[in-house]
């Protein structure tokens, strides 16, 4: 994990949970839904919010309803049940003036028949940007995205991570308060992944507030202030990457070395002792002085091993107990509900 | 200066979506037709009608049929818009699906005038400077508005509803085929004409559109073409009325 791009992130989600009350929501989604037929929901029920400056991250599965939520909160589809607030107005009713606030990336490639420089300036003039600001932005934009090399190439003769840099290279042409990005960094090189998402947090930083999906999930946490795993079309979980992690982590695995080498007695009556005291305990690697193993209560353990070892007089080196990764929870979190809730789709019909 | 946003979309649908060599394709097939058929065909056919010759005939044809070549490439640009996501993308910016319809009508109404230009020059050296009135000219520009408002809607409805690149140009080329040929562009009808064809032919709003731009060319512009403008008029709102309740029940999202 980049740690500038995740402690600056952590120093802002603190900061925007100690403003509390006086953070300036932007988007509030109530109960929303989007039904395709008569009583099949693609996202039913959903309830976040998204403040002035927040990161929200959408995570879920392929078809898990992060593509419809976004084309209903930009207003592509309209919701058939519940609503959203956006810019303090009822989503039903948002229009013109509430779009000109928007920034859309959307899935699906879009692009007009001119060079990649041409589409970001005609991009601007739709969006009524002046003539020498989409100039002068163009260039940044070119650059920014290592696009200049291919500035002169029409935007289908491009690989498919520069058409990728080129659809958010041309939403960042105009202003707006918040941007949707669905999958952005979808055939991205880590490199140039690290680059958009360091110019998002920037950007996040000055302001600009970013609904974001997608699939890889280390992203989310190093972006994201807050996020929401949608399963099925309901939100399972929102909220900071960390509480998440904390929350749905599962078993975590548990590394320890002792001073010396364990004979075989006392690896078996470690193992003993760590087999009646863990849940979900899954032994990885035991050899003469050290022990792998993975349980639902790392910590317990921790405190059982110390307890065995001093009872022999045995120092124990080292202990560490891995912290979860968000894919970890993740996959806890869709497992779980796959399993809880088997009827699926169907269930929200 | 702010742009209006109708206008704005304008300006992009010329100059995106659109290559030069669709645009040559385009408004150079009805001038090589002017060129190469009315030549040709002039050796053959004395005089037709009140316009003399075939080629004086032809060319106020042609020029009512750019009411389609305008319309098919506003057809084109909205197909292309949707088959690469930029009517989504519009959609979700400050546009509004009106001033998108809007601009897609004005885009085939200005696309069907360029193409008038084009062919009334291929025509000059051809058939002379025709001195029309300034009403004349006013009912050939009218009745070229009313048709690519007609042609345009009905595309425009028709690309609304289909989810296939291949089976929208498809009824779009038969579309113009079908109208450009069974019309009065190429050829007149008369007592000779089987009544079938004929009744077909009068069915075809190009047939009036044609028929009144060549009554206008020969000073001839009389009742029968105000009941003809009426017509295509009504048909225009009709074929309006059809893009708006297509525009209103589009579905987004990928198509093939």
């Amino acid at each position: 994990m980049d740690p500038i791009l995740s402690s600056a992130r952590d120093e802002e989600a603190g900061a925007l949970a100690a403003t509390g009350s006086s953070r300036e929501v932007i988007l509030r989604v109530e109960r929303l839904g989007y039904a395709y037929l008569p009583g099949r929901f693609a996202i039913r029920n959903l309830e976040f919010e998204v403040g002035r400056g927040e990161v929200f991250g959408l995570l879920g599965r392929n078809g898990a309803g992060k593509t419809t939520t976004v084309r209903v909160l930009t207003t592509l589809l309209p919701p058939t049940e519940g609503t959203a607030i956006l810019f303090g107005k009822d989503l039903r009713r948002c229009g013109r003036s509430e779009r000109a606030r928007l920034g859309v990336v959307l899935q699906a490639e879009s692009l007009d028949f001119v060079s990649v420089e041409r589409n970001l300036t005609l991009y601007a003039f739709l969006w009524g940007v002046p003539r020498e600001v989409a100039k002068s932005r163009a260039e940044e934009m070119l650059e920014l995205f290592e696009l200049g090399e291919v500035r002169g190439r029409k935007p289908w003769g491009l690989s498919g991570g520069e058409r990728r840099r080129f659809q958010v290279a041309r939403e960042l042409m105009h202003e707006m308060e918040l941007l949707f990005l669905d999958e952005p960094t979808v055939g991205l090189d880590a490199l140039t992944r690290k680059r958009i998402l360091e110019y998002l947090a920037r950007r996040a930083r000055h302001g600009l507030s970013i609904i974001f999906t997608t699939h890889i999930l280390q992203e989310a946490d190093l972006l994201c202030h807050r996020i929401g795993v949608l399963q099925n079309g309901r939100l399972r979980a929102h909220g900071p990457p960390a509480e998440i992690k904390r929350k749905y982590r599962g078993a975590r695995t548990v590394e320890a070395e002792f001073e010396r080498a364990l004979t075989a007695p006392e690896q078996h009556d470690l193992l003993a002792v760590l087999t009646r005291e863990g849940r979900g305990f899954v032994p990885a690697a035991v050899d003469d002085s050290s022990i792998v193993f993975r349980a639902d209560n790392a910590e317990d353990l921790v405190a059982a091993i110390s307890r065995w070892a001093h009872g022999l007089d045995l120092e124990v080196e080292r202990i560490s107990v891995r912290e979860a990764t968000l894919e970890e929870a993740f996959v806890n979190l869709v497992t779980d509900d796959a399993s809880s809730d088997p009827a699926g789709r169907a269930e929200l019909a | 200066m702010k742009v209006p946003p109708v206008l704005r979309l304008v300006v992009r649908n010329f100059v995106a979506n659109l290559d030069p060599i669709t645009l040559l394709v385009m408004f150079g097939q009805p001038a090589f037709l002017i060129v190469i058929l009315g030549t040709m065909f002039n050796q053959l056919i004395g005089t037709v009608g009140a316009s003399g010759s075939y080629i004086a005939f032809l060319v106020p044809g042609m020029i009512a049929s750019q009411m389609i070549t305008g319309a098919v490439l506003a057809g084109r640009v909205f197909w292309l818009d949707r088959r690469w996501a930029m009517v989504e993308q519009i959609f979700s910016g400050p546009y509004l699906r009106a001033e998108y319809l809007a601009a897609l009508l004005l885009t085939a109404l200005l696309f069907s005038l360029v193409g008038v230009g084009i062919m009334v020059l291929v025509a000059l050296p051809l058939v002379g400077i025709p001195g029309l009135t300034p009403v004349e000219l006013g009912v050939i520009l009218g009745t070229i508005a009313l048709g690519s408002l007609f042609f345009g809607g009905l595309l425009i409805a028709i690309g609304g509803r289909i989810r296939s690149a291949n089976l929208y140009f498809t009824i779009q080329s038969l579309l113009q085929y079908f109208l450009i040929f069974i019309s009065t562009v190429y050829y007149p009808v008369s007592g000779k004409t089987p009544a079938v064809l004929r009744a077909i032919v009068y069915a075809n709003p190009l047939t009036y559109a044609a028929n009144t731009v060549r009554d206008a060319f020969t000073h001839r512009f009389g009742p029968g073409d105000l009941v003809a403008g009426a017509i295509l008029a009504s048909l225009a709102a009709v074929a309006f009325g059809l893009a708006v309740a297509s525009f209103r029940t589009l579905e987004l999202g990928p198509v093939q």
